[in-house]
């Protein structure tokens, strides 16, 4: 049975996929993963997950994304505004947190 | 004596390997050979089921446990380094005669017999952690100071061992062939508790370990004989019947120098390219134990 195993490398980050090990079961698959994917990169904690739990779609399935141009999804725009709105939006945001402070103490 | 007045100063401690006495060097000298000799020959033992084992997983398992018996080894006898000996000295131009493991280690694998690499394993990593136990507060500081660092790598020993002998034993011909190799294999195991000579008294007597080989033994047949019989493994019938663990013991013991066939064998075979190339003495291409600290 294969395990697919997935290695953390320090508290708080994602468990990334490094790989997998045969295995008959759960116990052994953390006892050989142990060594075959933590022993030579640094390894905080690992994951075994049987391979046929993972379920997966693919491009052939799926058109990830769509097809048609979604640029406007990127925020690359703002990039080019002049830094003045920015103060502009900060003075609207605190005008309109005191407006709704007023409305509750109303 | 003077010796003992100094060991008292310290608080029971001795000093380095520079301040001991005759007799307390002798007595760190026996403790270190046990240990160094034991990892050596049993890492070098594994290696041949490097590309053997049954899958790829259990073959990277074993040599990466070969590789901390060896990096073991090697945190021992460099503390006899602190002596002047060289790893010439200590292992490529030593005498087979002079080494003093346990011929549990050195016995040949049953061929193709994973049960026998098992079974070995279980049985020296138990002993080997109730050993290192005994060691953390030894008297010889250089020694206790390493003694953490191995233990932690012991546990992945253990369990390694454990997991393997509970699946080996789910079925009816791996329980034979556990058993068989339990047989096999079990006086030889008792030999590890053996002690060297008479120094090993000056071992116990010198603080340089707080248990006795007796009360391990004891402590060992009370971890092993209960596991294996809770997996249908009768490993020393005998001993319920009320026998003598020393008329157990194989014909040689190791501990005392007197080894089986195999170990001149393995010893010419382990130091053979090293004589084929003239050498005179072992190339080091890793730091000092103590630099890398």
């Amino acid at each position: 049975m294969i395990w697919e195993v997935f290695r953390q490398e320090q508290a708080g980050e994602y468990h990334t996929h490094c790989g997998n090990v045969h295995a008959p079961d759960r116990e052994m698959a953390l006892t050989f993963a142990q060594i075959q994917h933590g022993r030579r990169k640094p390894t905080h904690s690992l994951w075994v997950v049987p391979q046929p739990e993972v379920s997966e779609v693919d491009d052939e399935a799926a058109t990830f994304g769509g097809t048609t141009d979604k640029s406007y999804r990127w925020v690359m725009p703002y990039n080019r505004v002049d830094p003045e709105f920015a103060e502009e939006i900060a003075e609207s945001e605190a005008e309109q947190r005191d407006a709704d402070e007023q409305r509750s103490e109303g | 004596m003077a010796a003992s007045t100094e060991r008292n100063e310290r608080d029971g401690r001795l000093g380095g390997p520079d301040e001991l006495s005759e007799r307390e060097q002798a007595a760190v000298e026996t403790l270190c050979y046990r240990l160094a000799d034991d990892e050596l020959v049993l890492g070098e033992r594994y290696t041949e089921w490097q590309v053997r084992a049954p899958t790829l997983e259990s073959d990277l398992a074993l040599s990466n446990i070969a590789q901390d018996e060896f990096g073991h080894a090697r945190l021992w006898y460099d503390l006899l380094e602190d002596f002047g000996y060289t790893e010439a000295d200590l292992i490529f131009e030593r005498d087979p005669g002079a080494f003093r493991h346990a011929t549990l280690v050195e016995l040949p694998f049953e061929k193709g017999d994973w049960a026998d690499a098992i079974v070995r394993s279980y049985l020296y990593d138990a002993a080997e952690h109730l050993r290192l136990e005994a060691l953390e507060n030894s008297s010889y500081p250089r020694l206790a100071d390493r003694v953490r660092k191995v233990l932690s790598e012991e546990r992945y020993h253990r369990e390694h061992a454990r997991n393997w002998l509970e699946r080996l034993t789910a079925g009816a011909e791996g329980r034979e062939r556990v058993q068989s190799a339990a047989d096999r294999l079990f006086p030889h195991a008792l030999a590890l508790f053996e002690p060297v000579g008479e120094s090993d008294a000056d071992v116990d007597a010198l603080g340089l370990r707080t248990e006795s080989l007796d009360s391990m033994r004891e402590q060992w047949l009370d971890t092993v004989l209960p596991f294996l019989s809770s997996l249908g493994i009768d490993a020393a019938p005998e001993l319920c019947e009320g026998t003598d663990v020393e008329s157990l013991l194989p014909e040689s013991v190791g501990r005392d120098g007197s080894h089986t066939d195999a170990w001149p064998e393995l010893h010419a075979e382990m130091t053979r390219t090293y004589r084929d190339l003239g050498r005179t003495e072992a190339r080091r291409i890793m730091s000092d134990p103590d630099d890398a600290e």
